[in-house]
């Protein structure tokens, strides 16, 4: 019974190629870390015996007994022994690259911790994360992968252990970095530098499935058992499903990812954007041809009936929700974007006004009075004032645009115009409480309207 | 100085090949544009061509200036039609739905709706390939007369031959203009297809060789075959998971994309029956599916055509000897698990003894801690007066194996306990 891993079989080939240069990411860690793995690998004189199979298998099959929406994932894994890689580490091609003698040191149940915080580096796609964030920030040179292997690695370790798997030794958290935990790779990269605190980390090379660099160790996209980038795909899929299925046994970080894995967050100004331009670029509004006055290419076809292109600028107004549940730099944010696109579309500031609206509408600002508007307010909602304000005006507006936190009742009927509302999330149990009615949910955005969740 | 002109000027009449700046220039210009092919598999490409093949309205989703046209060119290279691009945003609206010309008697005659010169050709040719690149930049009525030439295949008084495939071109909407989308009902008729450039490839070609796409063909003997399966997969799916048949795209994010529906699920039958016939990957496959439907029922259905390519575990356990299990282990859990599953519904002494015998060859042949699960299962599944096969001897080490997990586990829940303390 020796198990999948071919003890001289695909493993022992890329050993013998490169067994000289170690790569430099390698190196980084092991110094970094004094971690004593890494010297034992290199020297390949005193070469450990063979891989325990049962050890590592026995950890695989104890963490996806406590972590069972991650067996898919853990069983998709390959296992590969390799000599040259300091602990364990992946690739992209979701192999895993095993060290006998970190199997050796390591007790079970750590073992069983790597092996979730290895498969979950290729769940989260940290390796395609990491290649876009050196592309978009510029970041080059084995020290930055370093830093986003580290990144990756806080944004796993802060809650993928406990609740029945232990946390290995020596795992990079971001509390010992001193940094606030629940955030993503991206945010942590930000946040710290390589230098006294980052001194002590161990085990942390996780190969080219954490932090896009390849090693030497590396099989290559043509190797054996690779899961190409569709396989991927239906793996993560089916993991998040099992997670969405019964959401009750994974972790909050867990869910949020099965629930982002998908649908990513939406990109609100984009939306928002895309959203108010359709709205006053549709029929009535905008730019369009028209049959009403004949074409200037009328003249040099006689006979035929050419229409013309004409620009209606829409009419945007704004309806703001001022009550206290709404914060200033929220508002602030929202209003500057919607003012920036209501100028882009109709191209003259007059057309766009404001309505600050509490439980009352106040006075109709228009825009071009400059960016002093009063946001003025503060009590209870109530944003159907603000909609029959908004739709009083002159001549009525194409577009009305609504900022608020949906905590209000909303009107009855479809106003007469195209309605987007930006809606500012809030948590459920935040949401407006009644001392005599605790379970009062208040009503969500009505479907007529377009709506897109900011922030 | 007058006199001394002529003279230069006669020198260089003189010489065979006179050489002004432009020529220069010319040279230059082949120069630049000798480039090379390399055969390189293009999924995107071959998506594309499926699709096309498939008479199915295509719209690229790409950024400016990432290669949608050479694409387009070498698509009608491979199907061999001739290109017509016609350019949507400086175009009227009447250009697509007929410029109507005043007659001597409209009363009685009618206003004819004249086409174009380019769809008169076209019509003429009887064969050819339409691209309508820039839909997204074109006023409205522009692109609401392109979409009736696109779904119904007409240009004013003309109908397009079914020799002529049209493909069409759009910015996403974040970096379109005017914030063009299309509405849900339209957004379910076309197949969409998103266009990136690969970095690589742009380098590569830069420096002068090129891809060339090797193009799917078609197998004549495959069709049959083709249709059974594309059907089997779709029915396959949809017979467990009706909520999947029809679902409006709910969410901003997802406005504008494909959204499963009937329609969209005959869409997607049909390109899996196409993808099969050319035997292509299960990328490209993805492409297709992703973009008939949207990703999450597509991901479905390709979840779903992972489990119809496993072994069938009535066969398995017909003949455990010979079973050839799938390498990965989480697809080779699924089967175990399938093969316990028919064990529990027809329990059965042969048949049980056989699904030991297929954990034993799961166990010699890959990583033990998969058979642990299937095997627990199993064991429950005995009946008083079945014997324990001599095989299971083999098993010994897996049962080790999950004695050594319970206890880490048993470890792990001490250290926690002691850590809460």
């Amino acid at each position: 019974m020796s198990g999948e891993a071919p003890p001289n079989g695909a493993a022992a080939a890329p050993e013998d190629a490169a067994k000289d240069e170690v790569p430099a990411t390698g190196q980084a860690a092991s110094a970094a870390g004094g971690a004593p793995p890494a010297g034992a690998v290199a020297t390949a004189g005193d070469a450990p015996g063979a891989l325990d199979v049962d050890k590592l298998f026995a950890a695989r099959l104890h963490a996806a007994r406590v972590r069972p929406f991650l067996a898919t994932a853990l069983f998709a894994l390959h296992a590969v022994e390799s000599r040259r890689v300091p602990t364990m580490a992946v690739d992209r091609h979701w192999r895993c690259y095993v060290s006998p003698a970190f199997v050796d040191r390591t007790p079970v149940e750590d073992l069983a911790g790597v092996w979730v915080h290895e498969v979950s580096h290729l769940l989260r796609d940290h390796h395609g994360r990491s290649d876009r964030l050196a592309r978009e920030r510029g970041l080059t040179g084995p020290g930055e992968r370093l830093r986003m292997n580290i990144a990756a690695d806080c944004e796993i370790n802060d809650d993928a252990f406990g609740d029945g798997l232990l946390r290995p030794e020596g795992a990079v958290t971001p509390a010992s970095l001193g940094l606030p935990e629940g955030e993503l790779m991206e945010d942590y990269l930000r946040q710290f530098r390589l230098g006294p605190r980052t001194q002590e980390l161990s085990w942390l090379d996780c190969g080219s499935g954490a932090d896009g660099l390849e090693r030497g160790w590396d099989l290559g996209p043509d190797g054996a058992h690779g899961l190409n980038a569709q396989e991927q795909d239906a793996v993560r899929f089916r993991v998040a499903q099992g997670i969405n299925g019964r959401p009750g046994n994974a972790p909050k970080g867990w869910k949020r990812w099965a629930e982002e894995a998908f649908h990513p967050p939406q990109p609100w100004r984009e939306l928002l954007g895309a959203a108010v331009r359709s709205a006053a670029c549709g029929t009535g509004a905008g730019e369009d041809y028209t049959y009403g006055r004949p074409s200037r290419r009328s003249a040099g076809l006689p006979g035929v009936v050419l229409p013309s292109l004409r620009r209606t600028p829409p009419r945007v107004s704004v309806v703001i929700d001022t009550s206290g549940s709404v914060s200033d730099a929220e508002l602030g944010s929202a209003l500057l974007e919607v003012a920036a696109i209501a100028r882009a579309v109709g191209g003259r500031r007059d057309l766009v006004t404001v309505v600050p609206c509490d439980a009352a509408a106040r006075i109709v600002h228009p825009l071009c009075r400059g960016e002093g508007i009063p946001l003025m307010g503060g009590g209870g909602t109530d944003l159907r004032s603000g909609f029959a304000k908004a739709l009083r005006a002159g001549p009525p507006p194409d577009v009305v645009v609504v900022l608020t936190d949906g905590q209000t009742p909303w009107p009855a009927r479809r106003p007469p115009c195209r309605t987007v509302v930006g809606l500012f999330p809030r948590q459920r149990r935040l949401r407006s409480w009644d001392e005599d009615d605790p379970d009062r949910v208040p009503d969500s955005p009505p479907a007529w309207a377009r709506v897109v969740t900011i922030g | 100085m007058p006199t001394y002109t002529p003279f230069v000027a006669h020198d260089t009449t003189s010489d065979p090949a006179p050489v002004t700046q432009l020529d220069v220039a010319g040279e230059l210009l082949t120069l630049l544009r000798d480039a090379t092919t390399e055969p390189r598999p293009d999924t995107r490409l071959e998506a594309l061509t499926l699709a096309v093949a498939a008479d199915l309205p295509v719209l690229l989703w790409g950024e400016p200036g990432i290669g949608k046209t050479a694409a387009l060119t070498q698509l009608a290279e491979a199907l061999d039609l001739p290109l017509t691009t016609v350019i949507a945003s400086v175009h009227e609206p009447s250009d697509f739905s007929g410029l109507p010309v005043v007659g001597n008697d409209p009363a009685v005659q009618g206003v004819p709706m004249a086409p174009p010169d380019w769809a008169v050709r076209l019509v003429r040719a009887g064969r050819g390939l339409l691209f309508l690149d820039e839909l997204s930049t074109a006023p409205p009525a522009v692109q609401a007369a392109l979409l009736r030439l696109v779904l119904e295949r007409r240009i004013g008084a003309l109908r397009l031959p079914p020799g002529v495939r049209i493909v069409a071109a759009a910015n996403p909407r974040s970096s379109a203009a005017d914030g063009w989308e299309l509405s849900p009902p339209l957004a379910n008729r076309f197949v969409h297809l998103h266009w990136t450039h690969d970095h690589e490839v742009v380098v590569r070609g830069l420096g002068g060789t090129w891809p060339r796409a090797t193009m799917p063909r078609l197998a004549p003997e495959k069709l049959p075959e083709a249709v059974d399966f594309a059907r089997r997969a779709v029915c396959g799916l949809l017979a467990v998971r009706p909520e999947l048949v029809h679902r409006l795209p709910s969410s901003e994010t997802r406005r504008g994309g494909a959204w499963p529906s009937p329609r969209s699920w005959e869409t997607a039958l049909c390109l899996i029956a196409f993808a099969t016939a050319a035997g292509s990957s299960r990328e490209v496959l993805s492409l297709l599916v992703r973009g008939a439907v949207g990703d999450g029922p597509g991901l479905e259905l390709l979840a779903s055509l992972d489990r119809m390519d496993l072994p069938d575990p009535e066969v398995l356990l017909a003949d455990p000897a010979a079973a050839v299990l799938p390498d990965r282990g989480d697809l080779r859990q699924a089967v175990l698990d399938g093969v316990v599953a028919a064990v529990r519904t027809r329990p059965d002494k042969s048949r049980w003894d056989a699904a030991w015998a297929l954990l034993v060859r799961a166990v010699e042949t890959g990583a033990p801690d998969l058979v642990v699960v299937p095997a627990t299962t199993l064991a429950t599944l005995r009946q008083e007066d079945w014997d324990v096969p001599a095989s299971i001897e083999q098993l010994a080490g897996v049962v080790s194996l999950s004695r050594r997990a319970d206890r880490a586990a048993t470890r792990s829940a001490a250290v926690a306990a002691k850590a809460g303390r």
